[in-house]
């Protein structure tokens, strides 16, 4: 979680120095899509993520760039972990099994 | 002999593919031995508790909330739905069928044997589906899965079939087979943003305390469905469950009767084979 939370900070930061603009928003909102499309493939959704892309599709929508990108990068991070872990848990979950 | 090791070599990549120590092949024994271990691990770890006693979740494997259970139980909750359900079920559809066609025995006593894997589809019906397949094949609307009339019914239909173990079957069929496996990958499987899977909690922490709750064993946890919950103020299915907890893991729930779902569930009630059937259960 911390992990996440700094991720989302760093790739935030360049922005505090130079406000975001549309263009920018929007790509940031295409790479979280998609990323959380990836996760939606392997059936691992989080509640967070997408918490977190539908405040970044709101912010654009309301024309906050800076605030768009950076949930959207939150989300993007964690759609990332979550295929991950869908990838660890492919051979892991056998080993939580009862024997 | 360069056949022999062309065969070998693919073997051996088709191995490295499928991670290092490639997993056991599914089969019915195996999943009878999975349900042998499932059974033992629980009597193991609660040993004072008799096994059809598993079908009280919580109550189970806590004196103190049996005690407040028993309070409750004088003025069941769950009650209201019950007389809903009993009379909901015998009222005729538009067309003057009854839902008692749509089932074997006429809808009583029938719980137990829900899911089943259906030959014909290929797929696991739960109770809940079968409801609504009856009405919609009678042209009535489906009912909604979490609440209301559909966990009415299914308390009537429960409650018929009191004291019934679980009787789930897993037929010689390649597909059921894999439906079950897909449900024990499911509840096994660490998912949302918590790193939690079913198991975790309801396997390793089964009988520990988290907030107000006692986490239910795994084993019967199907047994008193659906249930009337005093945080809910109002009856629960399975649905609702599964979605609920779904979502303290922090992983989006899916649709109800989703099939992952109902594969889940075809795979917890026959690791409760034998599990008395004891719902409409309450909850505090
Ligand atoms: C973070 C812990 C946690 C995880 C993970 C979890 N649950 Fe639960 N579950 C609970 C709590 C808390 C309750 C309510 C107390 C109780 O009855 O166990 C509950 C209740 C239940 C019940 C009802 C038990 C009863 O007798 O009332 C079922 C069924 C259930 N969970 C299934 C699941 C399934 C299936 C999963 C995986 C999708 C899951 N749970 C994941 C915490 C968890």
């Amino acid at each position: 979680m911390k992990a996440l939370a700094i991720a989302a900070l760093l790739a935030a930061l360049p922005l505090a120095a130079h406000a975001a603009d549309k263009t920018e928003a929007e790509t940031a909102l295409a790479a979280a899509v998609k990323a959380e499309d990836a996760a939606g493939q392997v059936g691992n959704r989080w509640v967070p993520a997408e918490a977190a892309l539908k405040a970044a599709k709101a912010a654009l929508a309301a024309g906050a760039w800076d605030k768009a990108v950076a949930e959207a990068a939150v989300a993007q991070a964690m759609a990332n972990r979550a295929v991950e872990q869908s990838h660890e848990q492919e051979t892991a979950w056998r080993d939580a099994v009862v024997r | 002999m360069r056949k022999f090791r062309g065969a070998a070599a693919l073997i051996l990549v088709a191995g490295l593919l499928a991670g290092a120590a490639p997993a056991p092949a599914a089969s019915l024994a195996s999943a009878a031995a999975d349900q042998k271990a499932f059974q033992d691990n629980f009597r193991s770890r609660f040993p004072a508790v008799p096994f059809a006693d598993f079908a009280n979740g919580p109550y189970s494997v806590n004196a103190p909330m049996r005690k407040q259970w028993e309070e409750i139980m004088q003025f069941p909750p769950y009650d209201f739905a019950l007389d809903e359900g009993k009379t909901e079920f015998a009222k005729p559809f538009a067309n003057g069928k009854t839902y008692a066609d749509c089932f074997p025995n006429g809808g009583i006593g029938i719980r137990q044997d829900f899911p089943y894997f259906d030959g014909k589809t290929g797929e696991v019906v739960t109770l809940d589906l079968a409801i609504n397949r009856c009405r919609q094949a009678n042209g009535e609307k489906p009912l909604k899965y979490q609440t209301g009339m559909m966990a009415s019914l299914t308390a009537y239909m429960a409650e018929t079939s009191r004291g019934k173990p679980f009787d789930i079957k897993i037929p010689d069929d390649p597909r059921a087979l894999a439906a079950y496996e897909a449900g024990k990958k499911y509840f096994y499987t660490r998912r949302g943003q918590l790193n939690f899977a079913c198991a975790s909690c309801h396997v390793g922490a089964a009988g520990q305390r988290m907030r107000g709750d006692i986490l239910a064993p795994a084993l019967g946890i199907l047994a008193a469905f659906p249930i009337y919950r005093s945080d809910w103020g109002s009856m629960g299915t399975i649905d609702r469950r599964f979605t609920s907890c779904s979502a303290q893991m922090r992983s989006t729930p899916l649709p109800p009767q989703d099939p992952a779902y109902r594969n889940l569930e075809y795979f917890l009630s026959y690791m409760s084979n034998g599990v008395p059937i004891s719902g409409p259960g309450t909850r505090p």
